[in-house]
């Protein structure tokens, strides 16, 4: 015979925020839905209770009860994670555990099979008790036969174990409304009509209770008789997604660590997407020791977005001796059906496209109007590089450095500047009357090469002005003159 | 009033608005100005590095007589063999070589580095920013102008006026300061130190 559990955790949010705050054990506690003084009371302990603070209450009215009163507002990540943490708890005792996500703190288990494992389902109760009272929970467990049933018991305050369905329902006749977490509106006016307890509500009509007392009353009506029964939903567990990696060197270069970070992401995403799922949080490991944890601002699957949080966040880590394991979980919730086209239009750019494009502009311009720099071994500036026809485009493999340097405007060819003496009145105004004068000097550096063709001496200079501009200039002795080759930008 | 709330999905991380970063460009015309103090190409090639970091293709459009200079760009973490450099006669062919590149719709970021500043045909800035927001590119116009002088055109988004400042012996404060901001309020800004190149110290 199917046997089904009910685990509840009273005043859930309650118990919450005295896990959070256990200094508060021995406190009269509230939780309110604001943090303000006329927030309002959602939940009070016994020592609350002791002092007249009731829920429905402002915070300051109870405050005005209790000085020491203590209050806190648990938000819903927080009771969504408080959910997930006793229900791996519940996982340890069976594999078939259902939450209760519109009314929190209340499980429902698969209780059937156990006794081989436990011996009785009285000893399996307990134990399931005693762990979650070891993560934190006080509990009730009713094992029975059906979710109204073993509901209506553990919210009445007991924990037991009905040996038969007729019992069962015996016993929830005598189950007050009070404790059935029913519409206070519904319930004081059933209460005005004399129905207190479960009994007295099946003796009413059932049609006749929908019209006078609306739906929830009528929904209860209907669970009482054991009509409207779902079979047990477990929740269904999906393993983490993780990848590691573990490197045969020590890893010191974050630039190389992203982009190894990168590959993981690509496939724990797609993994995700698969689950239809976005990525909602994720945590990067660094030696089994470092962890970070980072959360996007909306769940998503763009790999972009994700790969910059991890950047910002790893910016800021020392390597020191470097890294050797890596690893990244992801955390996924449901994705919408834009998010998950998205992924699959975003991932990549059409290399085909820019190979078009490159040919129209080859076509336009010239067959050298496209290219890329490539470095070269020379002295001069103009032959430290050199401009290589590009045909396609391949993935980029950037460094990362510990300080980026200024980047130079070079000009194809130096510009002669005008004979002007360095000595004037107004200062060395390189570039003519009007120009601002010299005011900084760094160099020279003499660069020589090409002594093979026409020998080339140049004393290169760099020479800030008073406006702050930064020229690059050299003298060419052979020449006798100075040069413009640039400008620092 | 039920004691119980229903749940909602996880509160989020916000990340400051403020920050320069290549995620925040995309999809926009953007000017990156500066006068004779200017750090324009320094800030462009930071954006490049960024863009490769993020595995987006760069192009990099600029005129035949002068361009970046490539070392430069080496040492501070730019993958040169994966940014297409397109080199043309002059600035009105910047235009075009940009509608091309543009069209394309294969590249992450696109850098024009206009220099002197020269007027953009509004259909032709038009057309850009319509080929930005479907292909998600940013597109960089990289000008030799000063604060107080008008951005290219109403359909730029985002102007920053560039300025770098010695602050060390060997360290150069490159700041940046948002002038016009579509999306947000401008004024807001970015600074990054960085060293000057071999012999300027």
């Amino acid at each position: 015979m199917a046997r089904l559990a009910c685990i509840d955790l009273p005043a859930f949010p309650l118990q919450l925020l005295l896990r959070r705050e256990p200094a508060w054990a021995d406190r009269p506690v509230v939780v309110i839905d604001e943090d303000r003084p006329q927030g309002r009371i959602l939940w009070s302990n016994e020592r609350a209770r002791g002092f007249a603070i009731l829920p429905g209450m402002r915070y300051a009215a109870g405050l005005a009860l209790a000085s020491e009163l203590c209050a806190g507002v648990v938000p819903p990540r927080e009771i969504l994670d408080g959910v997930d943490a006793a229900a791996q708890v519940l996982r340890r005792f069976t594999p078939e555990v259902e939450p209760a996500f519109d009314d929190p703190g209340v499980f429902w288990a698969n209780a059937a099979g156990l006794r081989p494992l436990h011996a009785s389902l009285k000893l399996w109760g307990w134990r399931v008790r005693a762990a979650l009272h070891d993560a934190g929970f006080l509990s009730r467990v009713v094992i029975g036969f059906s979710r109204f049933g073993t509901y209506a018991l553990a919210r009445s305050g007991r924990s037991v174990v009905v040996r038969s369905p007729e019992r069962e329902e015996a016993g929830i006749r005598h189950v007050e409304l009070d404790r059935l977490d029913l519409d206070p509106k519904a319930r004081d006016a059933l209460r005005a009509l004399g129905v207190e307890t479960v009994a007295d509500l099946l003796k009413l009509p059932a049609g006749g209770l929908r019209a006078r007392l609306g739906e929830e009353a009528y929904r209860l009506h209907c669970l009482a008789r054991g009509e409207h029964a779902k079979p047990l939903a477990p929740q269904r567990v999906e393993e983490p997604l993780r990848r590691e990696v573990m490197l045969d060197y020590s890893e010191t270069d974050l630039g190389r660590l992203l982009f190894l970070i990168k590959r993981m992401l690509q496939e724990l995403l797609a993994a995700l997407v698969e689950r239809r799922q976005a990525l909602a949080g994720l945590t990067v490991e660094l030696d089994g020791t470092h962890r970070e944890t980072l959360r996007p601002a909306d769940p998503t699957v763009d790999l972009r977005q994700v790969l910059d949080l991890v950047l910002l966040r790893l910016d800021t880590v020392e390597l020191g001796e470097g890294v050797t394991e890596v690893s990244v979980d992801v955390e996924g919730v449901e994705a919408t059906r834009e998010q998950l086209e998205l992924f699959s239009a975003d991932r990549q750019r059409d290399r085909a496209a820019a190979r078009r494009a490159f040919a129209r502009l080859r076509a336009e311009f010239g067959d050298g109007a496209v290219c890329r720099a490539e470095l070269s071994e020379g002295h001069l500036p103009e032959a430290t590089f050199r401009w290589t026809p590009l045909f396609d485009l391949r993935d980029p493999e950037p460094r990362r450095v510990l300080k980026r340097v200024l980047v130079r405007r070079l000009l194809a060819r130096p510009l002669a500047l005008p004979h002007r003496p360095r000595q004037e009145d107004d200062g060395w105004q390189l570039r003519g009357r009007d120009d601002p004068a010299v005011e900084e000097v760094c160099g020279p550096y003499v660069v020589s090469g090409g002594w093979w063709r026409t020998e080339r001496h140049r004393e290169y200079h760099f020479l800030r002005n008073a406006k702050h501009d930064w020229l690059w200039v050299f003298f060419d002795r052979r020449r006798g003159r100075w040069f413009l080759h640039g400008r620092v930008e | 009033m039920t004691a119980l709330q229903k749940f909602r999905t996880a509160h989020m991380l916000q990340r400051a608005p403020s920050e320069w970063r290549l995620l925040s460009l995309r999809g926009q015309i953007v000017e990156i100005s500066g006068a004779e103090d200017s750090a324009s190409l320094t800030v462009a090639l930071g954006l490049v590095r960024e863009a490769q970091l993020f595995d987006e293709p760069v192009a990099w459009v600029t005129r035949e007589d002068q361009s970046f200079y490539p070392p430069d760009a080496a040492e501070g973490g730019v993958d040169l063999d994966a940014v297409a450099v397109v080199r043309v006669p002059g600035a009105r062919a910047l235009a075009r070589a940009a509608d091309h590149l543009a069209r394309s719709g294969a590249f992450g970021l696109l850098v024009l580095d206009v220099a002197d500043a020269i007027r953009v045909p509004a259909p032709v800035l038009s057309r850009l920013r319509g080929l930005a927001h479907k292909h998600g590119t940013a597109i960089v116009f990289l000008t030799l102008k000063r604060p107080a002088a008008p951005s290219l055109g109403s359909l730029v988004s985002l102007r920053a006026q560039t300025r770098k400042r010695r602050t060390g012996e060997d360290a150069f404060t490159c700041e940046l300061r948002i002038v016009k901001d579509k999306r947000r309020a401008p004024g807001w800004g970015h600074a990054e130190v960085c060293r000057g190149p071999s012999g300027m110290h």
